[in-house]
């Protein structure tokens, strides 16, 4: 335990020192102020609104629910892909095995530390949207909102730590750094962008959709929409297409998310089309037990992909075999 | 310190390390010699426990290398070959953190680092990352950092490949002091002879991962083919076959070598008189005379030899 603690706060002192963190936390910080502006200026159009809203309420993709969903594999990744492998490459990790630390205590510690880092990042940002929204508005989060907040925070922190600990596994199974960054680019687009295309397109072959531009024309195309038959081909479509995207991580946290915070419209997943023109639909808001029960399941799929990618960082590191020449 | 019995490493169909026997006593210092890829760095590091062995056992400082390898890295310091530093912490960032590591209480981890840093002759740099240091640099540091542990044994693992012949004196000069002053138990593996011969007493030659020959140099030496335990070197004016011939009949000599103007005369017993007396006696000019030394690589060479 005495080295998991001496490995965190060295892991902790060389994030929170490094370019690549600050970097992160610069723009994050900079988006999500916008954001509570946005948010803000949306719950004074929106009486209904609650102070909630200032995580969700702003449009084209600002708001923070959203940046999260885009940004936060980038800042976990970045925290973790070269976390292992760097220190290979260096010789670094030879020594620091020579050491009478137990190897666990190694993994652990990269993890933990990563992990207070991206809590700091992360707890600090929602502070300071709190701080930017509550002047604009003249009032602060009601009891059950506070309790609200830090359970999204707690989500957030989760859901970010996801995808540190991927970046430890791709750390640990690549010997160069250039590889791993490379896996966490690919595996960032695909989470995010590719996967709601593939979902599209699955459904399309599934469920093929006849469109407007139908042999039909215009006025035919329009009747053959109105039928019920059509309708629930649409329906089946959907959730074809969002069963898939639930593969992805950045999904369940967008759907989780949603229900903890409120939401506007239907869903705020990058690219989902959700956000656009959905200022005008009411804003929908679940009590807090009511969020945290609907939002069960995606929390425990994120945290079922957490320890398991955890548990396979921490095994493949356990059975790393130290080579002669690195 | 260390004894190893049939120490083990395959790495799929490669066996790195071949049944390994090898004892290393308390206090001295012992050069591990063998070829890049004989199976240096695989033996050291499965006594570190960094590795785990196929098959066989090992103890250090009478610790089981399998059951006890945190214990034995409590006491066994080690410098890998290519060891590596964390380039954004200046070198007393790096030796506090191996020292933290290690379990030192505050104080006297910041006591050790300052005097370290001194004794690595590194103490201007304390506050210099290490990125701007030469390789000799790191290396000094990588020195103090196998020694803030206050080690009973310490490994090195090529130390002094890449450095400058300065850079090699002073690790060397290094080594030498700890194991004087400390007692501290030195194991080098190289792969350099010149290195070992002037630093070890005792070697080892691995080959192929078996170990084929453990000994004092001299021992070593000396037993080489049978060519008895003797030998001088001759420079003369001129050489005829006749006085070949006549050395060779010398009681006690057991053959002789020539080499241009040079004869190198091996003995069981010291005739050195006599056959200075029987060169003389042809009217021959002595230009030099001293007893033949084995370079620790032609011992070496004729070890692989004879093994192949």
């Amino acid at each position: 335990m005495a080295g998991t603690m001496t490995v965190c706060r060295k892991e902790l002192a060389d994030h929170v020192g490094s370019k690549r963190y600050i970097v992160l936390f610069a723009l994050i910080l900079a988006l999500s102020t916008l954001s509570a502006y946005q948010g803000a200026e949306f719950i004074r159009n929106n009486p209904r609104a609650g102070f909630m809203a200032i995580f969700s309420g702003a449009r084209f993709g600002f708001a923070f629910t959203s940046l999260m969903v885009f940004f936060g594999p980038i800042i976990g990744l970045a925290l973790g892909f070269d976390a292992i492998n760097k220190e290979r490459t260096s010789g670094s990790l030879s020594v620091l095995l020579s050491q009478p630390i137990y190897r666990d205590s190694v993994i652990n510690g990269k993890f933990l530390g990563g992990t207070v880092a991206l809590s700091i990042l992360t707890v600090s940002t929602i502070g300071i949207m709190c701080g930017v929204a509550m002047p604009i508005l003249g009032f602060g989060p009601a009891l059950e909102d506070v309790s609200r907040i830090a359970l999204f925070t707690l989500l957030t922190i989760f859901y970010l730590a996801f995808w540190l600990a991927l970046g430890l596994v791709y750390s640990t199974i690549t010997k160069k750094t250039s590889t791993s960054i490379l896996m966490s680019v690919s595996t960032w687009l695909f989470f995010s962008i590719v996967i709601t295309i593939v979902a599209m397109l699955v459904a399309n072959m599934i469920v093929p959709i006849i469109t407007f531009t139908g042999p039909g024309g215009g006025p035919g195309g329009f009747n053959q929409t109105q039928t019920s038959e059509y309708r629930e081909r649409i329906q089946r479509w959907a959730a074809i297409q969002t069963n898939i995207q639930r593969i992805s991580p950045a999904y369940l946290y967008s759907e989780a998310s949603s229900s903890i915070v409120g939401m506007i419209g239907g869903g705020g997943f990058i690219g989902g089309g959700g956000m656009i023109g959905g200022g005008g639909t009411p804003f929908r808001a679940l009590q807090l037990t009511q969020g945290l029960a609907s939002s069960w399941p995606q929390i425990t799929a994120i945290a079922v992909y957490l320890v398991i990618c955890f548990v396979a960082s921490y095994m493949l590191f356990l059975r790393l075999e130290i080579r002669a020449g690195g | 310190m260390i004894e190893t019995q049939e120490l083990t490493k395959h790495y799929r169909d490669v066996k790195a390390v071949d049944g390994l026997n090898l004892t290393v006593y308390e206090g001295e210092i012992f050069g591990f010699l063998g070829p890049n890829g004989s199976g240096k760095t695989t033996t050291l590091l499965m006594l570190m426990g960094l590795t785990i062995p196929t098959s066989g056992t090992a103890k250090v400082g009478g610790y089981d290398i399998i059951k006890d390898s945190r214990e034995i890295r409590k006491i066994a310091g080690m410098l890998p070959e290519g060891a590596g530093y964390y380039e954004d912490l200046t070198a007393k960032q790096n030796l506090d953190y191996i020292g933290q590591l290690n379990d030192i209480p505050k104080t006297e981890r910041e006591k050790r680092t300052k005097d370290l840093l001194e004794a690595v002759d590194l103490a201007k740099w304390t506050d210099t990352k290490v990125e701007k240091f030469s390789r000799g640099m790191k290396q000094r540091l990588g020195i103090a950092e196998v020694l803030i542990k206050q080690p009973k044994i310490a490994f090195f693992d090529e130390p002094t490949i890449g450095l400058d012949p300065q850079g090699t004196k002073e690790i060397r000069d290094m080594l030498f002091r700890l194991n004087k002053e400390q007692g501290l138990t030195v194991f080098l593996s190289s792969h350099l002879m010149y290195e070992v011969q002037q630093t070890c007493r005792r070697v080892g030659f691995i080959r192929q991962g078996k170990l084929i020959a453990a000994d004092t140099i001299e021992n070593l030496s000396n037993k080489l083919s049978g060519k008895g335990k003797m030998a001088i070197e001759f420079e003369l004016s001129e050489i005829s076959p006749v006085l070949v011939q006549e050395i060779e009949d010398v009681n006690g000599v057991t053959s002789v070598d020539q080499e241009n103007r040079k004869l190198y005369v091996y003995m069981e017993l010291d005739r050195s008189k006599e056959v200075s007396e029987t060169i003389m006696k042809h009217g021959t000019t002595i230009l030099l005379m001293r007893p033949k030394e084995y370079k620790l690589e032609e011992v070496f060479l004729e070890y692989y030899k004879e093994e192949a």
